[in-house]
């Protein structure tokens, strides 16, 4: 276990990768090496059942929850999904097999809110990653003030989604609003107002702000954590070498955060997915439904119209695409590791 | 940055939350009612009066006092829900099996909770239902009917007038509200280069486009709502949208019709002189009071068309739901909320009574035009469906208005989509 090397590997992995055993070698650049088992702390090994034992124990109250809360209301959402459900107890649920699933195949209602959240994660996800990045590598500096300014950029992160959703939709109002006013009265790049939240593309527009807004400090704060396992002396390596700021980031920070960046636009993809509280809260969904997005859809059919087994349907499509996409990214990763 | 199963998780056990926290609610009705017709016990009523409301005021400190003075020993505990969360709230109670005793609920919601087995037939379990219907406004009983039965009664009632602003009128030149679809046209015409828009509403639902379709001179499906073409798809039906869209599209009307959420509110537009017309209902004098007490708020008629001046009826029914524990007194509360004393009580802030006998106009005088408006008014389609109905509705129309069909092909394919719909029941 003496190989590992001490700098940075702790914090490296505590935030940035929880699911991963045992840290590893932070950055592949070091040059190749074997992953080794990581030793039991708790005992020499001769009991492996016992210590089998107390590892399912600490699980247990994590797995019950993730149990209770999750895989049951899944299962029960990709049966629903076979029916005509209603939820009463005493209703008559009729099988329907594939029905619903072929209905949201064929839904152009559905199709343009899947759209949507594609074009939300393609603006998104790198919008979070580059500022995020560039937020990171900023407030890794001793500037005065650092730990003031960390907690600036995490406000919005902890700050409810309902609140911040309404905030926007006042920025982004036509009339009276502060975008506009500000783009008419106080820089007078536009004559008339823009009516940000009444077409398509500007609504999405306004919802990418907000969610890149949003998420530069959980992205930040990741990737600070990924930045201290960057060992210093390769940076000074690099300069000696004679490399500028830029080119150090790019050969040596970017390489070195290869894990984290992984896990940061995995997570940021599932989110880019799952955005609804404010679609629903700054546009409902509108224009004329211009702006719906998958769970926003979900959500209308299943308690507008009562059409839970379409609702479930469209959840379970939207899970298998989120599954999908998380795979391949991981499976892109690994390969670009493993190539090198 | 949530996971997809953890949203999921997420509303579930919210929605166990919710509904853990019912079914202690819940608890406190189940004390048995005395056998001999003594009440005696609690209930629960949801409503969706506004936290801070007159209204809730008066439920609070006069309606349920008086009825509680009446029946010693009887307990209503009333639980507010925001309008917009109700109806999906008594879904959510209705899957876990705990519903409240009563609930004030939107018109269109009681056919659908009929059709789902929810609510108690009150013309058949209510021995007095046909003294009690005899009293209120034909059309308001309508309104609770699913099939041969009546699962309900209304509550209150209201329309839509049209609410205009003396000051923009004027900057046309103009001294009375447009009483015709003619006079909306010319008055829009003169508003032209003034920055202000003749006419403006937020959606193209039935709430918002019936009027003009009645006024018209058409409708929105057959008397027995059996069927929508050659109804909602006639010429009569196509001129009165014709009306809307033609102020659309000289940018005379706003786009908030459209959906998007960033425009000017009606009633803010109209207080400040932005829009020169509206509909609205009787609950926007305290609304006006509140946010721009120095605007004076002006009333007419909705224009006239060919089929006259016909508004569209909105307002509540009371229905006591099948799981009720305690259904005597969740009917006696009924029976008590349709009396003339909590009826007036409730038209004093804003309410109107459904009673035909009831002068409301000298409770509160601006009633008066909402009273003649009601006299031609009619109902949306009383059925199940109505909810999938307004929402195919508008999503059509609001198709037509951003110039990708016309509105003669938006209501055909409406049309053709109600009538299936309707053929579901």
């Amino acid at each position: 276990m003496t190989a590992v090397p001490t700098v940075g590997a702790p914090a490296a992995r505590a935030p940035g990768a929880p699911g991963r055993p045992g840290g590893g070698p932070p950055p592949r650049s070091l040059g190749p090496r074997p992953l080794r088992r990581i030793r039991w702390p708790y005992g020499s090994g001769r009991r492996p059942r016992a210590r089998t034992l107390v590892a399912y124990a600490f699980l247990a109250p994590a797995f019950a929850m993730f149990l209770i809360v999750m895989l049951v209301p899944i299962g029960k959402a990709i049966q629903v999904s076979f029916y005509d459900w209603l939820p009463f107890p005493g209703a008559e649920n009729t099988w329907v097999g594939l029905n619903n699933y072929q209905r949201a195949l064929g839904d152009p209602q559905f199709r343009l809110s899947v759209v949507n959240a594609v074009v939300y994660m393609l603006v998104t996800v790198p919008g979070q990653i580059v500022l995020g990045l560039g937020v990171a590598l900023l407030l890794q500096n001793r500037l005065p003030g650092r730990m003031v300014f960390r907690v600036l950029f995490y406000l919005p992160v902890v700050t409810s989604w309902v609140v911040v959703s309404l905030l926007f939709r006042y920025l982004f109002a036509t009339d009276g609003g502060f975008i506009n006013w500000v783009l008419v009265e106080g820089i007078g790049l536009v004559d008339e107002p823009v009516g940000w939240l009444d077409s398509r593309w500007t609504a999405i527009a306004a919802l990418c702000v907000l969610g890149i807004w949003k998420g530069i400090g959980w992205t930040a704060i990741i990737l600070l954590a990924g930045l201290t396992g960057v060992p210093r002396e390769l940076h000074e390596a690099a300069a000696v070498d004679g490399a500028g700021y830029l080119r150090r980031v790019w050969h040596v920070t970017l390489p070195a955060l290869r894990r984290t960046l992984v896990f940061v636009s995995v997570m940021l993809v599932i989110g880019s997915f799952n955005v609804f509280i404010s679609v629903l809260l700054m546009t409902q969904g509108g224009p004329a439904g211009q702006t719906e997005v998958p769970l926003t859809y979900t959500y209308r059919q299943t308690f507008n119209f009562l059409e839970f087994g379409y609702g479930s349907a469209v959840a379970v499509l939207m899970t298998v695409v989120v599954l999908i996409l998380s795979i391949g990214q991981m499976m892109l990763a690994n390969r670009a590791e493993r190539g090198e | 940055m949530n996971s997809v199963p953890r949203r999921r998780g997420r509303l579930v056990s919210a929605s166990l939350a919710v509904v853990t926290s019912l079914a202690l609610v819940g608890c406190a009705g189940e004390e048995p009612s005395s056998t001999d017709g003594e009440l005696t016990g609690t209930i629960t009523f949801w409503h969706a009066y506004g936290a801070d409301s007159k209204e809730i005021e008066t439920l609070r400190n006069v309606i349920i006092p008086g009825f509680e003075a009446k029946h010693p020993g009887t307990d209503v505990q009333d639980v507010a829900v925001p309008y917009d969360q109700l109806h999906q709230k008594m879904i959510t109670a209705a899957a876990g099996g705990d519903l409240p005793d009563v609930m004030r609920a939107d018109i269109i919601w009681v056919p659908e909770a009929a059709k789902l087995g929810l609510l108690e037939r009150l013309d058949t379990e209510m021995p007095d239902f046909a003294a009690l219907a005899a009293k209120v406004f034909p059309g308001t009983l309508e309104t609770n009917k699913y099939q041969d039965g009546y699962y309900g009664l209304p509550l209150d009632t209201n329309t839509r007038i049209l609410m205009y602003n003396a000051d923009a009128l004027a900057a046309a030149g103009v001294s009375a509200p447009p009483a015709t679809f003619d006079e909306l046209r010319d008055l829009a015409d003169k508003l032209t280069g003034k920055d202000i828009y003749a006419f403006a509403d937020n959606g193209l639902s039935g709430w918002n486009v019936l009027p003009w379709i009645w006024s018209a001179g058409g409708d929105i499906t057959d008397p027995t709502y059996t069927k929508a073409t050659g109804y909602l798809n006639s010429p009569e039906s196509v001129a009165g949208v014709t009306l809307l869209f033609d102020l659309f599209q000289a940018s005379q009307m706003p786009n908030i019709v459209l959906g998007g959420t960033g425009g000017v509110p009606t009633s803010d537009g109209l207080a400040t002189g932005k829009y020169a017309t509206i509909l609205d209902g009787p609950w926007m004098y305290p609304i006006f009071e509140a946010s721009h007490p120095d605007f004076e708020l002006q009333v007419g008629q909705v224009p006239a068309g060919p089929g006259g001046s016909v508004s569209v009826v909105g307002g509540e029914d009371v229905v006591v739901f099948r799981g009720s524990r305690n259904k005597a007194l969740a009917l006696e509360f009924t029976r008590y909320l349709l009396s003339e004393e909590a009826q007036l009580e409730f038209a004093k802030i804003g309410q109107m009574s459904v009673l035909r006998d009831l002068d409301v106009v000298s409770v509160n005088p601006t009633y008066r035009p909402f009273v003649e408006q009601l006299r031609t008014a009619k109902p949306r389609p009383p059925v199940p469906a109505w909810p999938k109905i307004d929402d195919l509705l508008q999503r059509r129309l609001q198709a037509a208005f951003r110039g990708e069909m016309s509105v003669q092909e938006a209501l055909d394919a409406a049309a053709e989509e109600i009538d299936a719909l309707l053929a579901q029941g």
